[in-house]
């Protein structure tokens, strides 16, 4: 049974692939579940007595239920039939289309909008998770203001007179005084809100603060076309693809256009398949999807830059009106042998189909490199082709820097200061200390989702509307608008930002609906035309104007030393990158469980931050793996858990802010108040300059400690002789080959793994004459981006555990993406592959199961009834694929107290609540298969194929994920499954999973092999 | 090696071991009858309601159709409770003073809802769907009784999983045609018995209700 010699060799965590036998096994089952100490054992004894009296007082009927019906139902309102709504959310000043289901009137799952241009019908892990935040206990609730050091509630009369009375002394002055910060925002409204405040009150100062933003990318545009300038890619155009850096499938609003747009060019049955380049100073998910990976330094770059432009220049047809070429650099990097290599095939792929590549430059990178990149795009004449540009409209004022904000409230210049949807206290960078800037400030009146770290300063705070409770409107990358729906009133009160100004400015239209239509008459004609682009989700033709742009001559590139070196680095001179992080962003969902607790992509951490160092580097430096060092960055510095992450550039160190916050709620921290909770994670902002992105003259020193770092990687491992067995295990788990081998040998993922013939205990053939459910998951197209996770946990009222708990394994994700690495650790490459429910149609948890809980249906399904499970957790020991997951505790417990009922709210009424002792897994989301059936029934049809479609498939990007009825011959998944490149997991075992995996194929340049 | 030997005090246990071998029978038969009898399934539960609406006088005496009021059996899940609106679609001129209909007219004046007291109600783990039985041929009368002869509603079948998988293994002995579903006196056609008539749907309409547990638990 083990795999062919001189297969790749694939490993989870850098533990398993040099001591594997320090790996302890999961502490999942062989902990005891936290005896209680002896004042909670009193408190349980005490609750058990009382809940025994209750039983006696109520009898054996259960508590009584009573039906509330509608005085008046509205028209098409069917009580328990869900109904769907566009909308869209703006995460850092561009937003993506969205439609929600309703339930009753309570919005309960996201999903991506098929008919928005930066969706396509995917959504993100943030999107999904946004339906959490709006049912948030711990969001700011009523107005309230700041009277002799207390908070106290206030009315929103009050407000109104006091933004009348502030409007009143303001105006005489022209505003002279009155400041407004606000965070990044795509809104027309907004704009227009602004423009007309500034026209009443013209001495009032605007200013803008995005923590998140980079402005590498409209610098570089300025730069290389001397106007604002937006690029777009048509990656489904492209046959190669360069990364310098740029996470093509992560945070940018057209991530999820991107990835699709790739992955259309994955199937290796097409005539022609694309080639991913990425060179990168950290492992991202487009790094993990390329074709060839190099982990450098992000300073190495600009070389890099600079050497593509010189090379082809002298390859390709000269373009005088770009102005001179840059010369070939100098740079120790690019005369490696490896990274020579590379880069030659590189030139070679890019000169041979130059209208048919793109090379894309990162956000962090400099302005001069990104106008490099817009002329190389030029030489290689793909504009019309992959690279299309627009004209963004002008900001509607002008707008200041946080920093030149600071400077006025430092001056004293400042009387009143509005601050809207942001939060400088903790976002600011480390120079600038706000808060006791902020506390100068006569009068604070913050907008805010939470009363968080800024809020805690406010006069006056107003509690913002959540994106889905409130009229908005939103633009797209491309600029094109949204309509955003209220589908629910909000919860705690509160206004949107754009009532807010409408109330200060004192404008005729106080109401967010009447403000949109508004901004949008001309764009919406009529009334018909407003429903339509409210139900569509999209404003037709609302998009920025195209235009033809041509770089301009840039000047010479000057490297500096560091740019010009080579892999060799100095502690002193380590290049450390402070990004977004991936799932909490800037920091503004620190408070949301489901993405504290989503693995991330690469490290495979929940709850909290690391020092993310490459093992190399952090051996170099005398580190360890878990440990606690001191990063030190100039005159600051900050103690912070070391965590070695593969495919980390030499000397390249990174870390992600959006942690430690001590004003985000009881999930993501407080410092204050009944429940006060510790920050998760390390905040990082403190080390921020001016804005994100690399420096280079860190150092890194061991200090004492470790820290509790919960990591899912080394859990649910997939055993067939037990952990020592990785060795042969791994490739028969991830089975991969190149494009060549592939069209010799269409099927060889069948044929990786060699075993005796297959024999089974039961009769055989076991017939499904009905429906035959099936799932086939594409390796070649999943990115790892873990939106699957969330959406799972969304759909099927999943809890979190919380970080102890995580650590021992007992997170609760029914889909679990597990990434595996290959290869160097320091220039590894990696592989995701997601893992739900396999339902074996000879499922061993089955055979186990002492009270017949978990049952075959006679559709294939893999049943687990929750009335029945007595806990005995026998079938998720005997679970080959280590899918099952148990309640170890009643996780909703805490919505007894009146404050968290509102919880509840998130919960898919389909789908059972699941309570302590049971066990549980992925279900093939049979709610909606039993939906969609009767909806076939009552119809009088058969089902068709994709009316049925899983909430991990809905959200995919790559559509990576195919579900359906195999017995339909003309159903996708059929198609899938007669493909070459369908295997199943752990064949040899005979267990017949019914999900199965299509191998991954790779499209290396034949000279890289 | 001494070899093991039980304790004397091991002896008591014989009798004991008799005694409770000769109780467990009696228990066993106890504890089927308690958890099977009317009492526990709650069979003839009938709570006291807002109103005291009366089924047999609009379903029978007036022979109003079950469908005029809850409108969304063919459609969902739920056979929705009607709106406030549905029943002052006549009592806004029958019986405008009746102190009887006063929280009717409270709910219309006020947009609150009237709060009814469930009567049939399953456990939460348990997902019934209306609309898929209604539009296959089973009448309202095989799992609510003879409504339009009931005072007060109450529950007339034990609502348990053995008396849902009876009918779901054997459906022709409640089958009868789609249009039917309402009609709360239908009878198999003269010379045919139930089943022969169910039997016969059951074909015409290709119905084999599956006995999985995902049909009911998700």
């Amino acid at each position: 049974m083990s795999p062919i010699d001189g297969e790749p060799r694939f490993w989870r965590s850098l533990a398993e692939r040099e001591e594997p036998e320090t790996i302890a096994e999961s502490p999942e089952f062989s902990e005891p579940v936290d005896p209680p100490t002896s004042e909670e054992r009193r408190r349980f004894l005490q609750l058990s007595a009382a809940s025994v009296a209750l039983a006696g007082g109520a009898g054996c009927r259960w508590q009584e239920d009573r039906i509330l019906p509608y005085a008046e139902r509205a028209e098409g309102v069917v009580p328990g039939v869900p109904r769907y709504f566009t909308t869209a959310m703006d995460v850092g000043g561009e937003a993506v289309g969205l439609r929600v289901k309703s339930y009753d009137g309570r919005p309960i799952k996201v999903d991506g909008n098929s008919a928005h241009p930066d969706s396509l019908g995917a959504s993100k892990h943030w999107h999904q998770a946004s339906i959490l935040e709006l049912y948030d206990p711990d969001c700011a609730s009523g107005y309230s203001r700041l009277e002799q050091g207390e908070r106290r509630a206030a009315t929103e009369l009050e407000l109104k007179v006091f933004l009348r009375n502030l409007y009143r002394t303001a105006k005489p002055n022209g505003g002279e005084g009155l400041c407004l910060l606000f965070g990044a925002s795509s809104s027309p409204s907004r704009s227009d809100l602004l423009r007309r405040l500034q026209g009443k009150l013209p001495r009032a100062r605007f200013f803008e603060h995005e923590p998140a933003r980079q402005d590498g990318v409209s610098r570089g545009a300025q730069l290389a076309f001397g106007a604002p300038t937006k690029t777009h890619y048509a990656l489904d155009r492209a046959r190669i693809i360069v990364s310098l850096g740029a996470d093509l499938f992560g945070a940018r609003n057209d991530g999820l256009r991107l990835a699709r747009e790739w992955a259309s060019r994955r199937d290796p049955a097409q005539p022609w398949m694309n080639r991913l380049y990425v060179f990168e100073s950290a492992m991202s998910d487009t790094g993990a999807a390329a074709d060839h990976r190099v982990s450098l330094r992000s300073e190495h770059l600009k070389a890099l830059a600079a050497h593509l432009d010189a090379a082809l220049s002298s390859h390709l047809p000269p373009r005088p009106e770009l102005g001179p070429p840059q010369p070939f650099p100098e740079s120790r990097l690019l005369t490696e042998s490896t990274m020579h290599e590379v880069v030659a095939a590189l030139v070679q792929d890019l000169t041979s189909r130059p209208d048919e590549s793109v090379v894309v430059a990162g956000e962090d990178q400099p302005a001069e490199v990104h106008a490099i990149v817009h002329r190389i795009n030029a030489l290689l004449g793909n504009r019309g082709k992959i690279v299309s540009h627009t004209a963004p409209a002008p900001p509607s004022v002008k707008t200041g820097s946080l920093t030149e904000l600071g400077e006025a409230m430092g001056a004293g210049q400042v009387k009143t200061l509005v601050i809207l949807d942001s939060n400088p206290v903790y976002t600011a960078p480390g120079d600038l200390d706000f808060g006791s800037l902020l506390a100068k400030v006569p009068t604070k009146i913050v907008c805010s989702l939470f009363l968080d770290e800024t809020a805690r300063y406010a006069d006056w705070h107003v509690p913002m509307a959540h994106y889905l409770t409130a009229w908005g409107d939103v633009r797209a990358s491309d600029g094109s608008i949204s309509v955003q729906q209220p589908l629910i009133a909000p919860l705690y009160g509160g206004k949107s930002v754009i009532e807010v100004l409408a109330l200060l400015s004192r404008d005729v239209h106080p109401g967010g609906e009447a403000i949109v239509k508004r901004t949008l008459r001309a764009a919406v004609a009529d009334e018909r035309a407003w429903r339509r682009a409210v139900h569509d989700g999209v404003v037709p033709g609302s998009g920025w104007p195209s235009v033809q742009r041509s770089p301009l001559p840039q000047p010479v590139l000057q490297l500096s030393t560091g740019e010009r070196s080579g892999r060799e680095f100095e502690n002193g001179q380590l290049e450390l990158t402070l990004a977004p992080d991936p799932r909490l962003y800037d920091g503004r969902f620190a408070n949301n469980g489901w993405l504290q607790e989503l693995p991330d992509s690469v490290t495979k951490l929940t709850w909290g931050n690391a020092l993310m160092i490459g093992p190399a580097t952090g051996k170099r430096l005398g580190l360890k793996d878990g440990k606690l060092a001191k990063l030190t960055l100039g005159e600051r510095s900050l103690t912070v858990p070391v965590l070695f992450v593969p495919g980390q550039g030499p000397g390249a160190i990174r870390l992600y802010v959006g942690h430690g916050r001590t004003a985000a709620g009881r999930v993501g921290g407080q410092d204050l108040g009944d429940e006060q909770a510790a920050p998760v994670g390390v905040n990082a902002y403190p080390l921020v300059a001016a804005q994100l992105g690399f420096v280079s003259n860190a150092r890194v020193e061991p200090a004492p400690g470790s820290a509790v770092l919960a990591t899912t990687q080394d859990k649910h491992s997939m055993d067939r002789i037990g952990r020592f067995g990785t060795d042969e295990r791994l490739p028969a788990l991830v089975r991969q080959a190149n494009l060549d081998e592939y069209r010799e040998h269409p099927d060889f993922a069948p044929h990786r793994v060699h075993h005796p013939p297959l024999l089974s205990l039961w009769k055989e053939p076991v017939r499904y004459d009905g429906h035959k459910w099936g799932m086939s998951i594409d390796l070649n197209k999943c990115t790892g981006c873990s939106g699957c996770v969330v959406a799972c946990q969304s759909e099927n009222n999943i809890p979190v555990v919380g970080q102890e708990r995580v650590a021992m394994g007992r997170e609760m994700h029914w889909i679990r993406v597990d990434r595996y690495f290959q290869g160097d650790p320091e220039q590894p490459e990696a592989a995701h592959q997601p893992v739900p429910c396999m339902h074996c149609e000879h499922a061993p948890c089955e055979q186990v199961c002492p009270v017949g809980a978990t049952l075959h249906s006679s559709e294939g399904l893999n049943d687990m009834t929750y009335n029945r499970c007595i806990g005995t957790r026998y079938c998720s020991n005997n679970c080959p694929y280590k899918v099952r997951r148990f309640n170890y505790f009643n996780f909703h417990e805490d919505m007894k107290e009146e404050k968290n009922q509102v919880k509840g709210m998130v919960f898919n009424p389909e789908v059972t609540v699941r309570f302590r002792g049971v066990m549980e897994k992925c279900s093939y989301c049979v709610q909606r298969i039993q939906e969609g059936k009767f909806r076939a029934g009552r119809e009088n049809r058969p089902l068709q194929d994709g009316e049925v479609t899983t909430a991990c498939q809905d959200s995919c990007p790559t559509q990576a994920i195919t579900f359906g009825d195999i017995n339909d011959p003309r159903s996708d998944i059929a198609a899938k499954k007669r493909d070459s490149r369908d295997y199943a997991l752990l064949q040899e075992l005979n267990v017949r999973p019914r999900t199965t995996y299509m191998a991954r194929v790779k499209n290396p340049h034949p000279e890289l092999v | 090696m001494q070899p093991f030997v039980f304790p004397r005090w091991t002896n008591k246990l014989v009798p004991l071991a008799g005694a409770v071998l000769g109780i467990a029978p009696l228990y066993l038969i106890g504890l089927v009858w308690y958890a099977a009898s009317p009492h526990t399934t709650d069979v003839g539960y009938a709570p006291e309601q807002p109103v005291p609406y009366s089924h047999a006088l609009h379903a029978g005496e007036l022979g109003i159709d079950c469908r005029y009021c809850h409108t969304t059996v063919t459609e969902a899940a739920h056979a929705a409770v009607p709106p406030t609106e549905t029943c002052m679609n006549c009592h806004q001129r029958i019986h405008v003073r009746s102190p009887k209909l006063e929280p009717v007219r409270a709910s219309a004046a006020s947009g609150d809802p009237v709060e009814w007291v469930k009567v049939h109600d399953l456990p939460d783990y348990a997902f019934f769907n209306h609309s898929v039985h209604v539009n296959h041929g089973i009448g309202c009368t095989s799992c609510h009784g003879r409504v339009d002869t009931m005072e007060v509603v109450f529950q007339h079948e034990p609502l348990s999983m053995g008396w849902c998988l009876d009918c779901h293994r054997a459906p022709e002995l409640h089958l009868r045609p789609p249009g039917e579903v309402t009609n709360m006196t239908y009878e198999a056609p003269a010379g045919l018995s139930q089943r022969e008539h169910g039997q016969e749907l059951r074909e015409t309409f290709d119905i084999n209700p599956p006995t999985d547990c995902s049909t009911c638990h998700r």
